[in-house]
Parts: structure tokens; C-alpha cells; sequence
């Protein structure tokens, strides 16, 4: 089970691979398509800016440090889809991503990429993202058909369903896992909308609307009104835990947020073969201290340490216990 | 020009539309259905949709399906949510209801893999969540009004625009999609496929993780994906106002059922979407007079 983390820029390397990282991901946007769309429309799950890195010579020499110590590095192409002109802007990429610069995978949502890049035969290989919503056995049998050599499964999947989906797909193709920061209180291959700095994200501007419930059972009362009420900031707390407990980084710049560090024993068991930390877009301190923290994780469940063990330790690492036992801020419920 | 009808049990199986418009009895979406009926009362339904798009807890029973199933005196489809295996297994146990030719509505790539391994005889359609578009209606809107353009071109295309993606969809027998009217308006003249447009609800999120569904847990215990229900969704409408808005439009609504949250078609995307079938560019309409959100019971 290997630690996946973001990388952003060159300069993070040599910390993430120190503190354990054993494989890395990012963005590339270059700058021929940000001056195309104009920052609306993303050629991945991240904002154009500031998240990913925007020539091949930079990606060229990232691929080569990072091989160099022995480490794997996948680009995310994992737009919800790409128009017919614009897959052939991102399959002239892919092509020189991975024949000039190394690169060893493209983490795609749109199976009519995974297609194209399929028919490609393309070095670098294909991971299905969590945005192609893969929440059940068959739906890897089919996206098998298109060569992915990973799946990558969405934050909604249970520890019980990963490890059904584990031992059903067999070595036929690894399984990825979320493991910490950042939350989607939506199926986030199944919401259209958009992170664009103009609105937010859609689950989090819904906290600040004005809201109105229509009853449609038997009878309704000031009671129920309330009961629905306090579902209602009950829901909107999660959503915040979602959203990086409102912030994404505690003050001294340690990761705040979804996290499924109790579940490793777990996700080690069933055979998972990548743990995934995201934020590519983070602090280098936050993306520091998210690999530390995953990393002394997973030695201790690698090396036998019993499970409730491993959960007091996780607990006392994210140094907010009341977040932990909140319940909201867990991405697997794991019985201890 | 096709027309389909979504149904919610086996007496509305061959429900005309006039008596399909009065079925919504909410005092928030009635009056907006209400302003559009004039716009459809001309379409006469010739097909019958059944089924849960959004939510596997809102999937009928074998018996509830079959009721519907022998009741309905027309050509029949059912509409089928995203799953996880345990979704999977109902689908399975709903499949033998039907009948050769019958269409079924996948949302989910293995729902069309079991459909194509296992039930040849059922005829697969793509359904709107695999057609992918932003229908953020906060700001969508806002790109049209900005006109042409690259930007406008992605956000009124869909995967659908890439031959290479539907020559694949046909090869597992896929022939037909299933797609919303945009808030920014579609570009159908790309798409390589027939296409059927649902209205006047466009989806904008779904998620595994329900709100209504936390009316049934303690606090810590909330919000866990797929978790088993109670159908609480039934019981309230939620709707919210975009009173936050950074642009002008803080009188937009939302409506949250369950699990999944909606936009209504303006009249201006409706009558895009009538014209379009009249061209034919929408080779049929799905008509959905209630958000589609039912329980779909077995009463009659």
C-alpha cells in the first residue's frame, strides 16, 4: 500500500519524498489553454491557477527528479469531459507528457479519454479518477475494457464496499483510496457544477442561501420545523468538516479536514494498493505534515500494530480529538 | 415527436399529460408548472417511464415494477439510479420484470455492463448524469449572456460531441442519451446520437450521502454514504434561494429532494428545447411533471 501525495512544483520534492511519499500526482494546465478559456473552463478538478504546473520543461524535470528517487508521477486530465476540440488538445499533451517528459500515468474521468488513450498506447499508463464515480465491481469490469491500470474510488465508497471491489477485481488493476483533506458533500462525478471563484463551490454557497421547507407528510408542526431545522445545520456542520473544517489548515499549518487515517488497518487488510492525500493547491507545510502524518500511519499498520492502537495514535496526531469524535469529519466509519 | 411520461405507480401508467399536470401538489412548484403547461399541452405521451434516476432507496420492488409493467398499455422504460453493489442486486432482480424491447435508463457504466452481459433483450439508453455538462444554473447563464466564444462552445457541448465516445456506446448497444436543457443553452447539432431531453427539472447534484436521510439518525451517526432510509425524502421539499449571489440573480431557487438537487426550465429553456424536437434535433421529450424523486409505490 503505497502513500500518493500532490505536488505542485519541483521544490516540494525532496520534503515529500523525506517524509514518505512513494508516489506523486499533479496538474498540468499550460498556458496555451488558460489564454483559450479563460479560467472557466478547467482542463482538471483544480482551478487553473496557482495548482499545477504550466510548461513541459518543468514537468520534464519534475518527472526526471522524481524518478530519480525511485518515485512515480501521474498528471490529472480529469475534467468531468472533454468536447471533440478539446480532446484533441488533450491527447496532443498526454502524447507529449508521456513520450517527452516521463510521465508515468493520466488520471482520467472521461471514458471517451480513456478510449482515446487507449487507442493510443501511449508509455504512460491510465488511472480512472474518482470523478468517473466507480462505486460497484462492474463498473471497473467495464472501464477495464479501456486499459486503466488503477481505479481510483470515490470518497462515498464504504470500507465494506472497497474491500468487496478489492477482492472482486483481483490483480486485474490496483485500487486507489482517498486517505485525507478535502471533502464532496456531493457524488463528485455526478455534480455539474462549478468551483469557479466567481460562485464557489456549490455545497458551500448553499450555507449561505436563504432556505424555505415545504412539509409533505401527514401533518406538520412548529416541532417538526425545528427537527427539520437542526437536520438542516446539522448537515450544513458536515459540510463544513467536508470543506477543510471551514478552513483547510489549522494556524500552525497543519492539515484540517476529511481524513481516514483510523481506517488504514482496514484499508490494509482488504488490499489496497494507493493511499491518496490531496491537495495540490496546498502550502508546502500543509502537504509536509499531510504525508507525516499518513506516513507514520501506515508504518505502524504495516509493521503489526494492533488497530486500536493505530486509531488512538491517528487521533492524537490530528491534535483535535473533538473534530475526531464529531463524526463528521471521518471519510470511512470504521468499527474499532 | 416522441413523448415520455414519467409515472409514479401502475394507475398513472397511461396517464394522459393533461391529467399529469395535476399531479404536483406542491404549493412551491405548482404555480412555475403551472406557467408552463400553456407551452406543453400539445404533447400527448406515447411512451411510459418508471423508475428511480437519482437514488438506489428509490428503486420499486419486483411486484411494484410488475404492476406498472402489465398496467402500462404502451412502450415502457425504466429509469435506474447510480449504484453500489447492493443497488446492483436489485437492478438485477428488476430486469426479469421486463419485457424484450423494453428501454432501460443506466446512470452508472456497470449497470450498462450487467445489461449488456446478462439482458440482451432490454435496450440501453444513457442516461442524463452520464451525459456530461455544467449545469451550474448560479452562473451558467452568465456565459451565454457573454456570447460566443471557446468557453460557450465547451459549456454547450457534452461528451457527447466525440464520435469516438458513441461509436463505443453503440457497440455495447447504446443508441439513445438522455440530457438536460441548459442553463446556458445546448448545442444538439454535435451530438452523435439521438437524443431525449428531460424536462422541466434539470439536475444540478446528487449524492450518496442523503440530507433527508439524517432525519432518521442521532447526530454523530448522520450523513454516512448509502446508508439505509426511511424514504424521509418524501416527507419535505427544501428550497433554497441564491440570496448569496455575487451577481444579480438572488430570486434564483433550488429545490433539494433527498438526495439530489434541482433547477426548473425557464420557459426560454423549454420552448429551446420544443423547437429543437420540432427540428428534430431531440428525437423525444421526457416529461416529468414531479420532481423525479418518487417512491414509486404499488398503489393505484
Amino acid at each position: 500500500m503505497k502513500i500518493l501525495a500532490p505536488i505542485r512544483e519541483i521544490d516540494e520534492l525532496e520534503m515529500l519524498h523525506a517524509a514518505g511519499a512513494e508516489e506523486l500526482f499533479c496538474g498540468f494546465v499550460p498556458k496555451d489553454w488558460m489564454d483559450r478559456y479563460q479560467g472557466a473552463v478547467w482542463l482538471n478538478r483544480r482551478s487553473t491557477k496557482g495548482s499545477s504546473l504550466e510548461t513541459l520543461g518543468d514537468m520534464r524535470a519534475l518527472a526526471d527528479a522524481a524518478h530519480a528517487k525511485g518515485l512515480p508521477i501521474f498528471v490529472t486530465f480529469n475534467a468531468p469531459y472533454y468536447t471533440a476540440e478539446q480532446t484533441d488538445l488533450v491527447m496532443e499533451l498526454a502524447q507529449r507528457l508521456s513520450e517527452e517528459c516521463g510521465v508515468d500515468a493520466f488520471i482520467v474521468s472521461d471514458v471517451n479519454l480513456m478510449l482515446r488513450l487507449s487507442e493510443a498506447r501511449l508509455h504512460a499508463g491510465t488511472h480512472v479518477s474518482s470523478v468517473a464515480a466507480t462505486l460497484n465491481l462492474e463498473a471497473i469490469r467495464f472501464l477495464l475494457n479501456f486499459g486503466p491500470s488503477r481505479v481510483i474510488l470515490p470518497r462515498s465508497v464504504t470500507l465494506a464496499e472497497i474491500a468487496s471491489i478489492k477482492k472482486g477485481v483481483g490483480n486485474s488493476c490496483e485500487i486507489e483510496v482517498f486517505m485525507l483533506n478535502d471533502g464532496c458533500a456531493f457524488e463528485e462525478g455526478f455534480c455539474a457544477t462549478t468551483h469557479h471563484h466567481s460562485v464557489g463551490a456549490f455545497c458551500t454557497s448553499l450555507s449561505g442561501m436563504q432556505t424555505d421547507f415545504e412539509w409533505h407528510g401527514r401533518y406538520f408542526s412548529v416541532r417538526r420545523h425545528a427537527w427539520l431545522r437542526r437536520n438542516l445545520e446539522d448537515y450544513r456542520e458536515w459540510v463544513w468538516y467536508l470543506n477543510g473544517n471551514g478552513c483547510g489548515a489549522t494556524a500552525k499549518g497543519l492539515p484540517y479536514g476529511p481524513c481516514g487515517l483510523c481506517a488504514v488497518p482496514d484499508l490494509l487488510k482488504s488490499g489496497v494498493d494507493s493511499l491518496k492525500i490531496v491537495g495540490r493547491e496546498a502550502s508546502p507545510l500543509k502537504k509536509l505534515a499531510s504525508v507525516k502524518m499518513v506516513a507514520d500511519i501506515v508504518h505502524r499498520a504495516r509493521h503489526g500494530v494492533p488497530k486500536p492502537v493505530v486509531i488512538e495514535r491517528a487521533i492524537s496526531l490530528r491534535k483535535a480529538p473533538e473534530h475526531c469524535h464529531s463524526g463528521y469529519m471521518c471519510y470511512y466509519k470504521v468499527d474499532a | 415527436m416522441e413523448v415520455t411520461l414519467q409515472v409514479g405507480c401502475a394507475g398513472e401508467a397511461n396517464a394522459s399529460l393533461a391529467e399529469a399536470l395535476d399531479w404536483e401538489t406542491s404549493g412551491k412548484l405548482r404555480p412555475l408548472l403551472d406557467a408552463l403547461a400553456p407551452l406543453l399541452q400539445d404533447l400527448e405521451p406515447s411512451r411510459t417511464s418508471y423508475g428511480a434516476e437519482f437514488c438506489e432507496h428509490l428503486l420499486p420492488s419486483p411486484e411494484a415494477l410488475r404492476a406498472v409493467r402489465e398496467a402500462c398499455a404502451r412502450p415502457f422504460t425504466l429509469l435506474t439510479p447510480y449504484v453500489g453493489d447492493s443497488g446492483l442486486a436489485m437492478l438485477r432482480a428488476l430486469f426479469p420484470v421486463l419485457r424484450a424491447g423494453d428501454e432501460v435508463i443506466f446512470s452508472d457504466w456497470g449497470v450498462l455492463n450487467v445489461l449488456h452481459r446478462e439482458f440482451p433483450e432490454l435496450v440501453p439508453v444513457q442516461g442524463r448524469l452520464l451525459n456530461k455538462s455544467l449545469r451550474d444554473p448560479r452562473v451558467m447563464g452568465l456565459y451565454a449572456e457573454a456570447g460566443p466564444g471557446p468557453t460557450l462552445t465547451v459549456l454547450q457541448g457534452s461528451n457527447l460531441d466525440n464520435r469516438a465516445y458513441t461509436a463505443m456506446l453503440r457497440r455495447f448497444g447504446v443508441k439513445r442519451a438522455e440530457i438536460d436543457g441548459l442553463p446556458q443553452g445546448n448545442d444538439l447539432a454535435t451530438a452523435s446520437m439521438e437524443l431525449t431531453a428531460c424536462l422541466p427539472y434539470g439536475f444540478i447534484s446528487t449524492a450518496r450521502v442523503c440530507q433527508a436521510a439524517g432525519l432518521g439518525y442521532r447526530k454523530g451517526e448522520k450523513f454516512q454514504p448509502a446508508a439505509p432510509c426511511k424514504q424521509e425524502c418524501q416527507t419535505f421539499l427544501l428550497e433554497h434561494a441564491y440570496t448569496n449571489s455575487p451577481f444579480e440573480n438572488r430570486d434564483q431557487k433550488f429545490w433539494l429532494k433527498g438526495n439530489s438537487y434541482f433547477y426548473f426550465h425557464t420557459p426560454e429553456i423549454v420552448k429551446a428545447l420544443l423547437r429543437a424536437a420540432r427540428e428534430g434535433a431531440l428525437a423525444r421529450l421526457h416529461l416529468q411533471t414531479r420532481l423525479p424523486m418518487l417512491a414509486n409505490g404499488l398503489a393505484a
